[in-house]
């Protein structure tokens, strides 16, 4: 398929090639005065290190796992997040868990291993969304580079307590033993 | 005198016969004089070494300062930041200037590769044949007014006037400054490299001949090709306004005698990857760069000569010394400047379009202009 190229006639002026090189010097020193009496930190460019860009809220940045007001997790191993994962870089081990008194005797089940390969993840946020418990969130970290690639494979405490410091909240480092039924058994 | 002994003794005895040595048989002073001899030089000599200084450092500096005016200056036209980052001790910023610290280092600092298939002379001759006629050049250029002191005359140029070469030593020297970049380009024995040196020699020599018929033109208005003679010739008026056609051809083959960017053909590197130094790294490679812009820098020096008064302070008949020389200086540094505008403000040309250019624009117009100076010169007559 062919396309039809307009020729634009140019006047005797433009055929110079003097007078549109200064118009286009103009407008180059236009931008080159707005730059430079541009303070730093109103220009396009934002200086990284120095200073950060705050992302929006829907930004799929490190994920977090949701826990419950008690500090136990919210995912419940479903794999869900993992079948719909399309760079495949969730791992799940799931365990069962229960006590006679917190959890009136119901095992309920957990992630006993929940691993990202942060080098395989590419962001998409599809496991948020195939999530039934709301309990994986991507949320606003960017800076995830580390000097090797061991440190990239995020394990469960790492994925609870990546957001615990911007949140306020304290860091976990084992699971809570479930003092108060989260749900009350119906029978 | 200690450290120095055999200079000692070899300068001594010149120094002593020199006529107007002794205080009571001395007619005029110098007065550079205890300067030089503290360095066991007479005070011409003293004089000359200092004007090296100055013509080889000062263009050198300048040029320098040039890659940053034109990283940083780009970047602001491109509305970028441009190098920011290098800091100095780790502390200061300076608005990016340790860059150029830095790249230094880094050149030096780099493994000095010389391709297999070479020719390792011209290779390693290629930067140095390309360096010293962009240094040259400058030698020429009066940087600010001569003064009388004590009875002498100092001329603020290396060459001083009345030596017969005039403003024919830069278009020599400029013609030289093409056997650089063919050299670099011959001796990489790299495709690449000889597209960009024959297409550089091409464009060199096609506006070359417009560039001196505009010169030209400026030497039948003044009468004479001596710098201090053309810059004296525009006390009324700038030779801009009645050469503006012979400015403006002389503009543009200065880009083309540069290598800048709309006649960016001897490096081309949208089409030739680097042209004629793809093959050089290091420091030789840093040497072609500040070739480049020493050139920049010489250009800038000619155009201001030629047709913008030289260090002449518009409506100040005699100025004091140091005000010509700021003058000279605002004034180089403002064309060093317009290379870098015109640079990120045209895009490139075709090569065809800029033979055309050359030759079918450039230098009829130059030609036209020498013949308009001519009827004007001899009606004037």
């Amino acid at each position: 398929m062919g396309v039809v190229v307009k020729k634009v006639e140019l006047n005797w002026l433009d055929r110079t090639y003097v007078w549109p090189v200064l118009m286009g010097m103009i407008i180059t020193m236009r931008h080159f005065l707005k730059q430079i009496s541009t303070r730093t930190s109103k220009r396009y460019t934002i200086p990284y290190p120095d200073r950060k860009r705050t992302p929006a809220a829907g930004y799929r940045g490190l994920h977090e796992l949701k826990r419950f007001q008690d500090g136990s997790i919210k995912c419940v191993a479903c794999f869900m997040c993992a079948e719909a994962c399309p760079a495949r870089c969730i791992t799940i081990e799931a365990e069962e868990y229960g006590d006679i008194n917190k959890t009136q005797g119901f095992d309920e089940k957990r992630p006993a291993v929940f691993k990202i390969d942060m080098l395989r993840c590419i962001y998409c946020a599809m496991c948020e969304e195939a999530c039934p418990k709301d309990a994986i969130w991507l949320r606003t970290d960017y800076e995830q580079a580390s000097y090797d690639r061991l440190s990239m494979q995020y394990g469960k405490w790492d994925l609870m307590n990546s957001y615990a410091d911007q949140d306020g909240k304290p860091r976990l480092s084992q699971d809570p033993t479930p003092t108060v039924p989260r749900k009350p058994i119906q029978t | 005198m200690l450290a120095f002994p055999p200079l000692a003794v070899a300068a001594a005895p010149c120094y002593l016969e020199w006529p107007g040595f002794h205080e009571e048989t001395r007619t005029e002073s110098y007065p550079m004089e205890p300067l030089a001899s503290l360095l066991h030089l007479t005070p011409e000599s003293f004089w000359m070494l200092a004007k090296v200084l100055i013509v080889f450092l000062g263009p050198l500096t300048l040029a320098a300062l040039l890659t940053w005016g034109e990283r940083r200056g780009s970047a602001m036209i491109q509305d970028r930041v441009g190098p920011n980052r290098a800091l100095l001790f780790g502390r200061w910023r300076l608005l990016g200037l340790p860059q150029l610290a830095a790249d230094g280092i880094k050149f030096f600092l780099k493994e000095d590769l010389v391709p297999q298939d070479a020719s390792p002379l011209l290779f390693w001759l290629a930067p140095v044949l390309a360096f010293v006629p962009a240094m040259m050049g400058f030698a020429i250029i009066p940087f600010g007014r001569s003064f009388t002191e004590g009875g002498h005359t100092y001329h603020l140029s290396l060459l001083d006037p009345g030596n017969g070469m005039g403003m024919l030593y830069p278009l020599a020297i400029g013609a030289v400054a093409v056997y650089g970049i063919l050299t670099a380009a011959w001796s990489s024995n790299n495709k690449w490299s000889i597209l960009g040196g024959m297409r550089s020699s091409a464009q060199m020599v096609s506006y070359e001949i417009a560039m001196s018929l505009a010169v030209v033109s400026v030497f039948m208005r003044t009468g004479g090709y001596d710098p201090q003679q053309i810059i004296a010739a525009q006390s009324g008026m700038w030779n801009v306004l009645p050469q503006c056609v012979g400015f403006l051809v002389f503009f543009v083959c200065m880009f083309a005698e540069t290598n800048r960017l709309p006649f960016d053909f001897a490096e081309g590197e949208s089409e030739i990857v680097a042209g004629f130094h793809t093959e050089y790294g290091s420091m030789k490679f840093a040497l072609l760069q500040l070739s480049e812009y020493v050139h920049i820098v010489t250009a800038s020096a000619l155009i201001v000569t030629l047709f913008f008064g030289g260090w002449a302070v518009p409506f100040v008949a005699e100025p004091p010394v140091l005000l010509s020389v700021a003058a000279f200086a605002v004034k180089l540094v403002f064309f060093c400047w317009v290379f870098i505008w015109v640079r990120w403000t045209i895009p490139r040309f075709r090569f065809d379009q800029l033979m055309f250019l050359g030759w079918k624009v450039m230098l009829p117009l130059s030609l036209g202009n020498l013949l308009l100076q001519a009827y004007l010169m001899h009606r004037g007559a």
